[in-house]
């Protein structure tokens, strides 16, 4: 077991150190090797930078360059990394906490309630078969170019995945646990706290996950379209200076910030979810 | 003392059943399945309305939806919540009426001790065995002291050995607190050994068949007292009773 376990760390870094190599030096060895037409035009650094370059420009918009004049450096620019990341951060936790929670709730309403499924439902399909993407210029206009906005975007992404799962995971939920709870006292309402929401977690978490990276998606788009500060704003720039591995570094940061944000989630799922196998802890 | 008068219309799954149950009796409602014997117990529970006829358990007219305090229902299927822990499953009860939490604790202790559960009391249901599951389903209706006790063939699922703990432990629990118990089985021998009244209901639709006293001394040991002859003599003459009913379901 342990040697299959080295085997895939082996080949996993492996991977890694093959395409940072070919990254950083591929566009120039095909250059000397192969005839010109036959240079893979996507390993230009004038396109996709290289990990030497991107390392360098890390270092430069974090501020990391000049140790002794970090502060002031971090104060020079409006959008530098660290404020970029911070409100791109942000704005995707706030907006997914409000799209998840009002998800969540209105999953619960309406999963309990037939009378106002059968009201909603046609309304909610309609809205959710519009491209979210196509309402963010709508929403800067009305809330302008500030985060704001962004968390607006991003609740429109999360909430209507979330609902939906709680929905299902609400109608789901087993009637003779609910009578074992009325049988023992419990009125309409804890019968909702105590049976119906704990049940209906395991559905709702299984749209977490992918929520969390539509909300990173939301804000990204909407700082793509107008924004005054952001990761998204900061690829935005670079683009304009055609500046490939600025890019690069906002793109990795990002991928960072999804990463977090979603082992923040898995965390809290399998603290949640512990009584489910899947998620016992191991011994 | 309850008097039950259950009658049918339409789809008739139960006709005219009509009897009573003393305080303190352990009554088992025996029957070929299909014979609505559940669908008695859930109407008594107030789960099921009725298409006509009473239930009064004393003077009081079972309503549907309202819950009975004084009424206990285990179920075949198990109910637990799987998110809570045993000890939080049996403490659902208390916890929703609002007793405090020392006091919780400490009677959800003892109710862990008597169903022999020590050491559990921190698990999630799914790391027991069924056995041990209807156990904490017993007790999570148990703590809350109810007078009446109505169970679903509760121990339909489990193996014959574990079936025969949970006649000792059902058992012993009765024969000290002595619940008024309507128990709905379609296993002769289980209705014999728990039993001090069987109430035999015929194939569907559910009639009033036939209703034996089981007066075998107590404390009763499950294991001993089917190896004794007046067990087997009651048990075979209920049987030819029952036997009909059975072949009645079948030819359906």
């Amino acid at each position: 077991m342990s040697t299959r376990r080295a085997a895939i760390l082996f080949w996993q870094i492996a991977i890694l150190i093959i395409v940072l190599v070919v990254w950083q030096w591929g566009f120039e060895w095909s250059k000397a090797l192969l005839p010109k037409a036959y240079v893979p035009k996507i390993l230009d650094p004038y396109f996709v930078a290289k990990p030497s370059l991107i390392w360098q420009s890390f270092l430069r918009l974090g501020c990391f360059s000049d140790p002794a004049g970090v502060v002031a450096c971090i104060g020079a620019t409006d959008n530098n990394l660290w404020t970029a990341t911070l409100v791109t951060l942000k704005n995707t936790w706030w907006g997914f906490l409000l799209g998840a929670l009002s998800g969540i709730a209105a999953g619960v309403v309406l999963g309990r309630s037939d009378f106002l499924a059968r009201v909603f439902g046609p309304y909610i399909i309609a809205l959710n078969s519009i491209p979210r993407i196509a309402l963010v210029p709508l929403v800067i206009l009305i809330f302008g170019l500030g985060d704001l906005s962004k968390i607006a975007t991003a609740w429109l992404v999360v909430f209507f995945v979330v609902f939906f799962n709680t929905f299902e995971g609400t109608r789901a939920v087993d009637r003779d646990q609910i009578a074992a709870a009325r049988l023992m006292g419990a009125n309409e309402l804890t019968v909702l706290r105590t049976v119906v929401v704990p049940s209906a977690l395991a559905w709702v978490f299984a749209s977490l996950l992918p929520a969390v990276s539509f909300a990173l998606v939301g804000v990204i788009v909407g700082e793509f379209i107008g924004a005054e500060r952001g990761l998204g704003k900061l690829i935005i720039e670079a683009e304009a200076r055609a500046n490939a591995s600025e890019m690069m570094v906002a793109i990795f940061i990002m991928m960072f910030v999804g990463i977090l944000l979603a082992l923040a989630v898995q965390s809290l799922q399998s603290y949640l979810l512990r009584w489910q196998p899947q998620f016992e802890p191991t011994p | 003392m309850k008097t039950y008068s259950t009658g049918g219309s339409e789809f008739v799954a139960v006709d005219n059943v009509s009897f009573d149950v003393r305080e303190g009796e352990f009554v088992a409602l025996l029957g070929p399945s299909g014979c609505g014997k559940s669908t008695i117990l859930n109407m008594v529970a107030g789960l099921l309305p009725r298409s006509g006829g009473r239930i009064l358990i004393d003077a009081d007219g079972v309503e549907v939806g309202k819950v009975n305090p004084r009424v206990g229902y285990v179920f075949q299927r198990d109910t637990l919540f799987p998110w809570r822990t045993v000890e939080q499953n049996i403490g659902y009860g208390l916890e929703i009426a609002g007793v405090s939490k020392p006091e919780r604790t400490e009677r959800v202790a003892e109710a862990i001790g008597k169903a022999g559960l020590e050491g559990f009391g921190r698990s999630f249901p799914r790391m027991l065995s069924g056995g041990m599951r209807q156990r904490v389903a017993l007790m999570r209706t148990l703590i809350l002291a109810p007078e009446i006790l109505l169970m679903d063939e509760p121990f339909g699922a489990l193996d014959t050995h574990t079936k025969l703990e949970m006649h000792k432990t059902l058992l012993e629990i009765w024969e000290r607190e002595r619940q008024t118990v309507l128990f709905v089985t379609h296993d002769l021998g289980e209705a014999l050994t728990l039993a001090s009244r069987i109430i035999l209901l015929s194939a569907r639709p559910g009639r009033l068949k036939d209703d034996f006293e089981v007066s075998f001394p107590r404390p009763r040991d499950p294991v001993s007292l089917r190896e004794t002859a007046e067990f087997g003599r009651l048990y075979s003459h209920i049987w030819h009773s029952l036997g009909e009913e059975f072949r009645r379901t079948k030819a359906d």
